[in-house]
């Protein structure tokens, strides 16, 4: 089953013999069983939440986080809150994919460069850079700059170090190929190393994208006046656990879809890499 | 002796005394190359054989200009080469196609680089992947190709920046025996039709003279020009002549020449 998965997970259309074409359910087997599987686990949050842990300090039912998400809605604080995480996490996240790429590249062609940097890349890649996020607050205070600043220094790592990976695993072959072409270094980069190493920078992007949606909470945890960081703080603060799962049902959704949405990009980007995995 | 004796005095491409050495991690000098020369005239087809290791890989790079010799020089047309240039085109041992490009995009790879892609470019490089057969196949990519087929593109690749001398290093190493002498036969029909100058390595012996106008042997170790051989089979020739007495001849004096150096190599003693 998990060969399977792996292979829907890479997107993969395997070959079916036109004498045994499946149905609908066949075909969508595994869809369909992910899709049942989210459907049971909620409809048991919300009998637990009836009938087992009826404490609503500890729990509460799903159809009372769509109630509590309706509301905050209506009065407008919803908005509010994903406006400011939004724009905190697409500043920083932006800025951390351009950097990321190019001190990434930089690195993978100059090596003096990559010598300088490649210490501090591991000394921090290494450390747990939210630890960091208090001193961002006092630095740059309470606006969005120190959510931004948070946000981007633990998105850049995976995103730099996959660009430099990609572009170091370019095969040499087709770079003497290019050469033999008479390209120059800029072409070189340009029309071989890029495009070979692009598919690497997705998943990078993929990976830096996870560690942000961390940064926007732990960032807005640490002080901030709105955002949905700040949301889930305050209202475990005021023990209101509908709005809490709110801003944690939120993030989760933004999660997988972004990450869904890289991972079927990484596929159409390299088919000839996949088709490979599935041999 | 910088001149080989009884050749043109102006071939289409001189090499002369041309050596290689190459420095080892721990200081030590391998020599590739030492003393080669060869003219080759224009439009005639030349194979390099011998046995693995024996530097005809490191003479076909310097050719195209993507390593320099450590000594001698080559002359196209008259004039020294330094580096790569539009005038020759290499055809890779292994298939170095672009895998996110399509068989038309890589085809266009050449000319793209040096800036002469248009209309007319178009035109030709379909003109061409039609030539190899590979018709219908334009839009597809590398990985949704056979190897013989791959080499195909490969090959269309070199030709479309219409060079005037084509390298190929061991083209079809890769392949099926039977792909392989169908290759052979596709290779020889583009030849006819394009008569480019080629300089064609290969380390099989019925391969070189079937495709040859001219097959030398290079010595290994360092790597020296030992025996020039003529072909004259008549052409246009079909596979049917790789069956006949005197390309057995041929082969067999070819074998003879380096079939020490093969024992040696895989340790088998005569």
């Amino acid at each position: 089953m998990s060969v399977r998965s792996a292979q829907a997970d890479l997107g993969v259309a395997l070959p079916v013999p036109a004498a045994r074409q499946r149905g609908f359910v066949e075909r969508h087997r595994s869809r369909i069983r992910a899709v049942g599987s989210i459907l049971v686990v909620f409809v048991l949050w919300e009998l637990v939440g009836r009938f087992v842990v009826t404490n609503r300090l500890f729990f509460v039912p799903l159809s009372s986080v769509f109630e509590a998400g309706t509301s905050l809605w209506a009065r407008g604080q919803l908005q509010l809150h994903l406006w400011t995480s939004s724009l905190e996490f697409v500043i920083g996240f932006g800025a951390a994919a351009v950097t990321g790429i190019a001190l990434g590249a930089a690195m993978a062609v100059r090596r003096p460069l990559r010598d300088y940097l490649d210490p501090w890349v591991a000394f921090l890649y290494a450390t747990p850079t939210v630890a960091l996020a208090p001193l961002f607050i006092l630095w740059f205070k309470l606006g969005i700059e120190s959510k931004v600043a948070v946000i981007w220094l633990v998105a850049i790592f995976p995103i730099l170090l996959n660009t430099l990976t990609g572009i170091e695993a370019t095969d040499p072959d087709l770079i003497e190929a290019a050469r033999s072409f008479g390209a120059r270094p800029l072409q070189i980069f340009r029309k071989v190393m890029l495009p070979s190493a692009l598919p690497f920078i997705v998943t990078g992007v993929r990976l830096g994208l996870a560690r942000g949606l961390v940064g926007v909470v732990v960032a807005e945890f640490f002080g901030s006046k709105a955002g949905l960081g700040y949301l889930i703080l305050f209202a475990a603060g005021t023990f209101d656990m509908a709005t809490l799962f709110v801003g944690v049902l939120i993030l989760a959704l933004a999660g997988v879809i972004s990450t869904e949405a890289l991972k079927a990009l990484e596929v159409r980007l390299a088919p000839w890499r996949s088709l490979r995995a599935a041999r | 002796m910088a001149q080989p004796a009884g050749r043109a005095v102006s071939a289409k491409l001189e090499i002369r005394r041309v050596s290689k050495w190459f420095e080892t991690g721990d200081g030590k000098v391998v020599e590739a190359l030492r003393d080669v020369s060869l003219d080759v005239d224009e439009g005639e087809f030349v194979s390099i054989v011998g046995a693995s290791g024996c530097g005809k890989t490191t003479l076909l790079r310097i050719l195209d200009g993507l390593i320099a010799p450590s000594g001698g020089e080559i002359r196209l047309d008259g004039r020294p080469i330094a580096g790569p240039g539009r005038d020759r085109a290499l055809v890779f041992q292994l298939d170095a196609l672009f895998p996110w490009r399509t068989v038309t995009d890589n085809v266009l790879f050449g000319l793209e680089v040096q800036g002469r892609v248009d209309d007319e470019a178009r035109r030709r490089a379909a003109e061409l992947i039609r030539f190899v057969g590979l018709a219908g196949f334009e839009r597809s990519y590398p990985h949704q190709l056979s190897g013989g087929m791959r080499q195909r593109v490969n090959l269309a690749r070199a030709l479309a920046v219409d060079p005037e001398v084509l390298l190929m290093d061991e083209p079809f190493a890769s392949l099926d025996a039977q792909t392989r002498e169908i290759m052979q036969a596709e290779l020889l029909r583009i030849w006819n039709a394009s008569r480019k100058t080629v300089v064609f390595i290969t380390h099989q012996i019925d391969e070189a003279i079937y495709l040859s106008d001219r097959v030398v042997v290079l010595t290994s170790r360092p790597g020296r020009l030992g025996e020039v051989l003529t072909v004259d089979l008549p052409r246009p020739r079909g596979l049917e002549i790789k069956r006949t007495a005197e390309f057995g001849e041929l082969v067999g004096r070819v074998w003879r020449r380096i079939e020490s150096e093969v024992r040696e190599s895989v340790g088998v003693p005569a």
